[in-house]
């Protein structure tokens, strides 16, 4: 029953609030009641009336009805200062399984306002507890909500609840909005020793190094220094010629090049798979932070060896995609 | 491990632990907290006397406690076990010491304690509110005790102070000058709403008895002594107010009776047992004694100050003019009038005298047994004396004239120093002292003719009065405390009771001129209160600023707190004209449609603020035309890019329009800003450009019919 019920408020809201990038709240997306104080307020307003009528006495009263008017008053002013907020999500960073993702909430940030919205905005995911919370007149962007990821893969956050009770607390407005951007949850990183195996005889690289390849780059020849971009590892900086003043300069090595090696996925069980993924992502960040070039073979995508920034994003995508057992059986 | 990762969010993670030390810290910091602390010890100082002592000390302990926090000079609150103890103690000391003070007292105390504790305890959100809450309810029954305007002041700011409370607790860092403006502006908006609905809600009638205030009664005691020593006369406060719809009675005839007294015990006066069981058997039965009225009249209002008693004040002979003062006034056999509830706060009620009416009155049997009786024993000298006169003077009036005489001819001096007459009170005034106020002049009379066979009592009440007349308004009249008076009314068989006021013989000034006049040579009026307004009256910048303060308050009682059914119905007629059911509707429609109308007023500039500014939305009403003409924007192209897009495919007359807009859209939203000055002349500038070039555009359009 709860959960029929669930559902159809989330076809609701789907339907209402449809998933975008950025929000203008309006009267769309703005729920407002009032809040529990609200009705305690009200009560306050009908005691006062009781006992003013009971004495006769015409100053409760006038002070029961200037409550009772605020209260009518603040409807509107808690709605006009909550359509203020404007929202839009930043650049998700990276992240592992079991670990949380933290959300950029860019609040406010493309408008100058005459009147600037006021009080403090709750935040949370929605049909959860309220956890966090942040100052309309003191708070810095990106506003960063955490989201806990268990698994890996491609991820859909709940739906953000904005709240706000300002100015007097009497209402409630809210709204539950959905932002359209997946986050794609790497495997968590599981240490281990490396495992490179040599390239196939099929690669057109030649076949060289071991399966105790070294990750020492040091014995590499120094070629020459070219200018630091970025992305390359803060050890290949030439940090006396930056001393000198000469701006940000990066060794190039001769060496590295030629130390190409794969990464591959066992024909593990299916129950260890998780825990092989894990481990080849932690084999691919500490190779990426070595500046190594390396291959990744997953029997449903080969990646070319190759080194550098999207090299390792490519390939910890790979990781996370790796379809699970549930894919494998079709019931996805 | 993936330590690394882990430091990486480390920074962020500290973020969220920090906001949440904040949050704690924003509570204690909160201003809000200051100021709720600061309403109830300001609230607590304006009932000094209705809290209790213990009570206002708590109150001032857990002040200190939040000022101490706010400060950080203290760091920790006190634990919810030593508050729960605390709490458990006040409610058995409120038991034990505000039970007998009845229920009212009780439970404001009962409140203040409560906001006291709450005030000591606050940490949640909800217990914040629970705070407010009680703090506008306690200052809702502030009103109950004062309603004088001053306190009203002091209460409606109060009360502002509690909803600023409340906006600093859901905008902490809100700056204090915004903040201000913010509510201002909310209460500006709700006080209108607020006034129509007190003005046009209906007044309702009390719904049930109302706990009786068993604070200090004031005003008239219902027992005189006068031997004892002077009390009266030395308050210069108010004690109601009476309007006249014609002209005013002359001083001399501004006799306001309020209690009869019958019962004589050789020293002190009071209302007879006898009749207070009567008065009781008879509300009970709703029996009502009715005079027998007729010839001339006045017509009056009279606002009455709280006295937590039931009599009311009144000239001879009074009856209720309002069905509504009907309904709530009693009358009683000795023609007092006795309000059905006790005078909690300011009473308004209607009436007409008639004046000449008093000698019909018919005396009944059981008037002339009160009447007559007489105290077994005490005054030897004045019964020998009475006894002496009435053999001499068998007629009445001739003996009442001889009594009066005495006083005349008789060494008699009029003071309100008087010295203690505690044996045989009468014969010491009459024959050894002969100084005395009013209540010693109408004993001894009213005794006197006791003695002489002839029914008499004595009348409580105020004579006098200081008359307020103005060219356009209705005449009215402020009776003080000081304007007090005892007066003896005595029944002849050929005139009924006749009213003999023997101070007169003595001081005429005190009837004719009042007590001010009287008191003037022996420096005694309000000698207990030197800085008294009505003691400088013969400065005439105080006496102005007396006067202009009493008439503020006359208006102020009369249209404020006096505001009731009658006067709504009045208001309502003065509306519509004649109260049918329709019309009445009709109004109940008017005014929702009034406020919304109001709401609306207020809020549509927002509304139109909160919209896209107007750079934005012009250029997307030029992306809308163009777009129904088929030249629909990609999501990647850029507005420079556009315009050359629209430059290409579309004939000049229609792209120069746009370009220039585009021009403008981009200088406004991306040119770096200049000076202020500079910039709000070439904004308005640019905007208007805009506006040309999207006409221009649009008249374009439809020209070439795009479609």
């Amino acid at each position: 029953m709860n959960i029929i019920s669930q559902q159809r408020i989330n076809q609701w809201l789907d339907k209402r609030i449809p998933a975008a990038n950025a929000f203008q709240l309006d009267h769309r997306n703005i729920f407002i009641f009032p809040a529990k104080f609200g009705l305690l307020y009200l009560m306050l307003c009908l005691l006062l009336f009781l006992l003013g009528t009971n004495y006769q006495n015409n100053l409760m009263l006038l002070l029961c009805y200037f409550l009772l008017a605020l209260f009518l008053v603040n409807l509107l002013s808690a709605y006009v200062n909550f359509a203020r907020l404007s929202v839009s999500m930043g650049k998700i960073p990276e992240v592992y399984a079991s670990d949380d993702v933290y959300l950029p909430l860019w609040i406010n940030a493309d408008k100058s306002l005459k009147t600037p919205m006021h009080g403090i905005v709750n935040i949370g995911f929605m049909g959860q507890k309220v956890n966090q919370w942040f100052d309309c007149d003191a708070f810095s962007n990106p506003v960063s909500l955490s989201y806990p990821c268990q698994h890996r893969g491609w991820q859909q956050a709940e739906r953000i609840t904005f709240s706000c009770y300002y100015p007097l607390g009497l209402f409630k407005c809210w709204t539950h909005l959905a932002f359209n951007r997946k986050i794609l949850v790497f495997p968590k990183p599981l240490a281990c020793p490396l495992e490179l195996v040599p390239a196939p005889l099929s690669s057109e690289e030649t076949p060289r190094a071991s399966n105790n390849l070294s990750l020492n780059t040091n014995q590499d020849d120094f070629s020459h220094l070219k200018a630091y971009q970025i992305g390359e590892p803060l050890r290949h900086v030439a940090w006396k010629q930056v001393a000198k003043g000469r701006g940000m300069l990066s060794k190039e090595f001769n060496g590295s090049s030629h130390n190409v090696a794969w990464l591959t996925l066992n024909n593990s069980t299916a129950e260890h798979i998780e825990k092989t993924l894990s481990k080849l992502c932690f084999q691919v960040l500490e190779l990426s932070r070595a500046d190594q070039q390396f291959g990744l073979d997953l029997a449903y995508i080969r990646i070319a060896p190759a080194s550098g920034e999207n090299h390792r994003l490519a390939c910890l995508t790979a990781l996370a995609q790796y379809p699970t057992i549930a894919d494998k059986a079709g019931f996805n | 491990m993936s330590l690394w990762h882990k430091f990486i969010f480390k920074s962020k993670r500290n973020k969220v632990k920090q906001s949440a030390a904040r949050d704690r810290q924003h509570q204690a910091n909160n201003p809000a907290f200051i100021i709720c602390s600061l309403v109830l010890i300001i609230f607590d100082l304006s009932l000094l006397d209705t809290v209790l002592g213990w009570i206002s000390l708590l109150v001032a302990c857990s002040v200190t406690i939040r000022i101490a926090i706010y400060f950080a000079y203290q760091k920790h609150m006190p634990t919810l076990r030593t508050l729960n103890l605390l709490a458990l103690l006040s409610i058995i000391g409120l038991i034990y010491s505000a039970w007998p003070l009845g229920f009212l007292i009780g439970m404001v105390n009962l409140l203040v304690l409560a906001c006291a504790l709450k005030l000591m305890q606050v940490r949640s959100q909800r217990d914040f509110y629970q705070l407010v809450v009680s703090l506008l309810f306690l200052l809702g029954c502030g009103f109950i005790f004062q309603q004088s305007m001053a306190f009203t002041l002091l209460y409606s700011l109060l009360s502002l102070a509690v909803i600023l409370a409340l906006g600093f607790f859901h905008a902490p860092n809100l700056k204090v000058k915004q903040q201000l403006k913010q509510l201002t502006m909310l209460c500006l908006q709700a006080l209108p709403i607020g006034l129509l609905l007190f003005l046009l809600l209906p007044q309702l009638p009390p719904l049930w008895q109302t706990p009786k205030a068993k604070s200090s009664e004031t005003g008239l005691a219902d027992k005189i002594t006068p031997g004892d020593i002077a009390r009266l006369s030395q308050s210069s406060e108010l004690a109601f107010r009476a309007t006249f719809e014609g002209n005013a009675p002359t001083q001399q005839n501004r006799y306001w009776r309020a209690i009869v007294m019958e019962d004589f015990d050789g020293r002190s006066w009071q209302i007879h047992p006898l009749r207070k069981q009567n008065r009781r058997f008879q509300q009970l039965v709703q029996q009502e004694f009715s005079p027998i009225v007729a010839g001339p009249s006045i017509d009056y209002d009279v606002i009455a100050e709280p006295t937590q008693q039931h009599w009311l004040y009144a000239l001879d002979i009074a009856v209720p003019r309002t069905v509504k003062s009907q309904s709530e006034i009693w009358q009683s056999d000795e023609f007092q009038l006795i309000s059905h509830q006790p005078l909690v706060s300011q009473y308004q009620y209607a009436l007409r005298s008639y004046v000449q009416t008093m000698p019909r009155q018919p005396l009944s049997e059981l008037d002339r047994k009160l009447n007559l009786s007489l105290p077994t024993q005490g005054n030897p000298l004045t019964q020998k004396w009475v006894s002496t006169l009435r053999q001499q003077y068998p007629h009445e009036q001739a003996f009442i004239n001889v009594l009066l005489d005495y006083f005349k001819t008789e060494n008699f001096s009029y003071t309100l120093r008087p010295k203690p007459m505690f044996v045989d009170p009468v014969d010491t005034f009459l024959f050894e002292q002969q100084a005395g106020f009013c209540s010693h002049y109408a004993s001894a009379l009213a005794y006197s003719l006791r003695l002489g066979g002839i029914p008499a009592r004595i009348v409580a009440g105020y004579q006098g009065g200081e008359l307020m007349a103005k060219a356009r308004q209705q005449q009215y009249l402020s009776v003080y405390q000081y304007d007090a008076h005892a007066w003896v009314e005595a029944w002849l068989p050929d005139s009924g009771w006749t009213r003999l006021d023997p101070t007169t013989l003595v001081a005429p000034d005190r009837i004719n001129f009042g007590l001010r006049q009287a008191m003037q040579e022996e420096g005694s009026f309000l000698a207990d209160s030197p800085f008294a307004l009505a003691r400088l009256t013969n400065i005439a910048l105080f006496n102005n600023l007396r006067l202009l303060l009493a008439d503020m308050d006359y208006n102020w009682s009369r249209w404020v707190l006096g505001f009731d059914s009658q006067k709504q119905q009045d208001l309502f007629k003065a509306i519509v004209g004649k109260l049918t059911p329709q019309r009445l509707a009709m109004l109940g429609l008017a005014i929702v449609a009034v406020i919304g109308l109001l709401l609306t007023l207020f809020f549509m500039p927002h509304w139109y603020a909160n919209r896209l500014n107007p750079v934005q939305a012009l250029y997307q009403k030029a992306l809308t035309l163009l777009g129904k003409n088929g030249q629909i924007r990609a999501h990647w192209q850029g507005p420079l890019d556009f315009s050359l897009h629209i430059q290409q495919h579309l004939p000049e007359a229609i792209s120069q329009p746009f370009k220039r807009l585009t021009e403008s859209y981009l200088q406004l939203n991306y040119q770096t800003q200049g000076q202020d000055k500079h910039k709000s002349v070439s904004h308005k500038k640019s905007i208007n450009t805009m506006r040309r070039e999207l006409r221009l555009l649009k008249n374009q359009l439809s020209k070439h019919q795009f479609l």
